[in-house]
């Protein structure tokens, strides 16, 4: 046993804290960011349905879908099973990734169980086969390959991409016998979806009362608390997980909320983007994509937020009103969504829009306000907040913000 | 120094150096291993010749191997009895004595707390037991030894570490014309800078942590434009 576990992290040392906070303070990153940027996020599909690799920096996550029949749980008996299992095993300088109950996986495991399977955002009656007998189970394994900070993020849009990419195949019960088809014989199907959460990752300091957004890992070694927030695309909350010392006040978290429903939203559209792009190289045959190194390593298909969404954001700021855009964009997936998960998708694409509408405003506002003092930003923001709460929120988080 | 183009491998024979072994006295460094009358290579990487006789293999490596005399720099870890623990980024921390510091004495005990930086000389290292250090020279002042306060610091290869610290190294002149700093570079991989502003810093350790992937040759040039790396 080595006594040095994880010395190799950058952050555990005091120069390396102080000047962190230091900088923060100034409103300065290592990286030259600024305090809302993030780093660009990259998805390359492999050649089998269901794989995928995400990385931001130098951050890289792959995660796998599998599934399988068995039966089902006894409580559960006309649902099916979804694992998410997380292996850290291949950063090398992380020594405690050999022990399995170690707290950083745990975290990272329970996040990604409260974001997925806790907000039930994948239909797991429509895996049912025959009740009490056969259900599918999904297995989705999330490998992080590097640590580079901010590992919530990159996992959480790995295994939502690898959800919504995975096809599975179809299957008959009669008469007491289950037969699965293969490819060539009944197309495969994609999961069906209630809603699509991804989540969003700030780091808050002593020193500042800015939060920063996807920190490095030495950003992150250095904070003094981490907020992680899970949105969907209906701006419903759908984990929040806040730990740490800082005395964070209300404001500061429902800033880091608002601004967390539109990247989440944003984050979303690329993903789905992405898909498009993906089965359009498909449909033409082109399976180029091989082996692991191949998916990791991978430069000709890989999938960039910025340049994806940098087209958006230019064409975002012509014209005024952004309604309009929105619907655009929404029209413009619409191949993709009937495609992909079928009725479920159907319905979900008009509510979205109309359900982003109200908040349409409180968007285009919040740049401004972040880049007004915080205190005063904080101000003004509780006086305007209750009305689109409401709509959108949990009763709880509501009475929480009045009990501050 | 010169830069053979020959790569070995670990394990590989190298009878060129047994056949000037023959004539003249031959020095065997890092990553040359004699077995009987052959060398044989224990590292990977591009072969290495100084007149008259020096050969080495100038191998990429992150992993500190403790060696006396050494100049590193370490995190405290922790206190334990009358020494301090130091992670010096080898297999084993290292520890360091409360009396090894400057004036220090059984009364008064320097003030390290864990999460420090001191920047220290080995005292002794053998495979067997943990390295020792020393934040005193053999008269008992502390020279440019102790803790590091304020600046930053980040690891890098052993490579670039040993690169900086080479004589005339093109490197540190080259960003001294740019602005003035501070510098610690400890031979185990890791460095610490401090300039003037927080940006300036900054700038510094991207500009060094830029070198990482190049080799001795292309440093030259790229010193040249060392300004740009600093204007980001």
């Amino acid at each position: 046993m080595f006594m040095n576990s994880n010395l190799f992290e950058p952050g555990k040392s005091k120069p390396e804290r102080s000047f962190v906070q230091l900088a923060v303070k100034q409103n300065q990153r290592l990286d030259g960011r600024r305090s809302n940027e993030s780093r660009d996020v990259e998805l390359t599909f492999g050649s089998d349905w269901g794989s995928v690799v995400v990385s931001m920096g130098d951050t890289q996550v792959m995660a796998q879908v599998t599934c399988e029949m068995g039966p089902p749980a006894l409580s559960r008996p006309n649902e099916g099973k979804i694992h998410l299992n997380v292996l850290l095993g291949g950063v090398a300088f992380l020594d405690e990734a050999y022990n399995t109950h170690d707290q950083r996986s745990l975290k990272l495991n329970s996040l990604l169980e409260r974001t997925f399977r806790s907000s039930r955002s994948i239909d797991l009656e429509s895996l049912c086969v025959a009740a009490e007998k056969h259900v599918w189970c999904i297995r989705v394994n999330v490998n992080v390959i590097n640590h580079d900070g901010n590992l919530y993020d990159a996992s959480s849009i790995a295994t939502l991409a690898a959800l919504m990419h995975f096809r599975r195949p179809d299957v008959t019960y009669k008469d007491g016998e289950l037969r699965i088809f293969k490819q060539n014989e009944r197309e495969f199907m994609p999961l069906l979806f209630h809603h699509y959460p991804v989540s969003v990752t700030y780091c808050v300091y002593k020193s500042s009362g800015q939060p920063i957004l996807d920190p490095t890992l030495l950003e992150e070694n250095a904070a003094d608390s981490v907020i992680v927030l899970s949105f969907n695309s209906y701006q419903e909350l759908c984990s929040l997980t806040a730990g740490g010392t800082t005395p964070t006040n209300a404001p500061t978290v429902m800033q880091c909320a608002r601004n967390a429903a539109a990247r989440c939203k944003s984050l979303l559209d690329f993903v789905r983007k992405a898909l498009a792009l993906d089965e359009e190289r498909r449909s033409q045959g082109d399976r180029s994509v091989d082996g692991l190194v191949g998916l990791i390593l991978n430069t000709e298909h890989k999938l960039s937020y910025n340049k994806l969404m940098g087209i958006q954001k230019q064409r975002q700021q012509q014209p005024p009103p952004s309604e309009n855009i929105e619907l655009d964009n929404e029209s413009s997936e619409t191949p993709v969504a009937n495609e992909e998960p079928s009725n479920e998708e159907g319905a979900g694409a008009p509510m979205d829009t109309s359900d982003w509408l109200p908040h349409d405003e409180d968007s285009q506002e919040l740049p401004m306000r972040s880049e007004a003092s915080p205190s005063k930003a904080g101000k003004y923001k509780t006086n305007k907040k209750t009305r689109p709460r409401k709509q959108n929120h949990s009763d709880s988080e509501e009475e929480a913000r009045q009990f501050i | 120094m010169s830069a053979t183009n020959t790569i070995v491998m670990p394990g590989e024979r190298i009878a060129a150096i047994e056949e000037l072994a023959k004539s003249k006295r031959v020095i065997l460094g890092p990553g040359l291993r004699r077995l009987d009358d052959t060398v044989v290579a224990s590292k990977a990487g591009p072969l290495r010749h100084k007149e008259p006789g020096t050969f080495w293999v100038d191998n990429y490596q992150r992993r500190y191997i403790p060696a006396r005399g050494d100049l590193i720099l370490g995190i405290v870890r922790a206190k334990s009895g009358d020494m301090y623990r130091v992670d010096i980024g080898a297999a084993d921390t290292a520890s360091i004595s409360y009396l090894a510091f400057e004036a220090a004495t059984k009364k008064n005990r320097p003030d390290l707390i864990p999460g420090d930086l001191i920047y220290a000389r080995v005292l002794n290292a053998s495979a067997d037991i943990e390295p020792e250090l020393v934040c005193v020279n053999s008269v008992g002042k502390r020279g440019k030894l102790g803790v590091l306060t304020e600046g930053f610091f980040f690891k890098c290869s052993l490579n670039l570490g040993r690169m900086l610290l080479r004589e005339n190294c093109p490197v540190l002149a080259a960003l001294t014309r740019e602005m003035p700093y501070e510098i610690a570079v400890g031979v185990n991989g890791r460095i610490w800078v401090k300039a003037h502003s927080l940006k300036e810093t900054v700038a510094l350790a991207n500009a060094i942590s830029a070198l990482e992937q190049s080799g001795c040759a292309e440093i030259d040039k790229i010193c040249g434009n060392l300004g740009d790396f600093l204007q980001t």
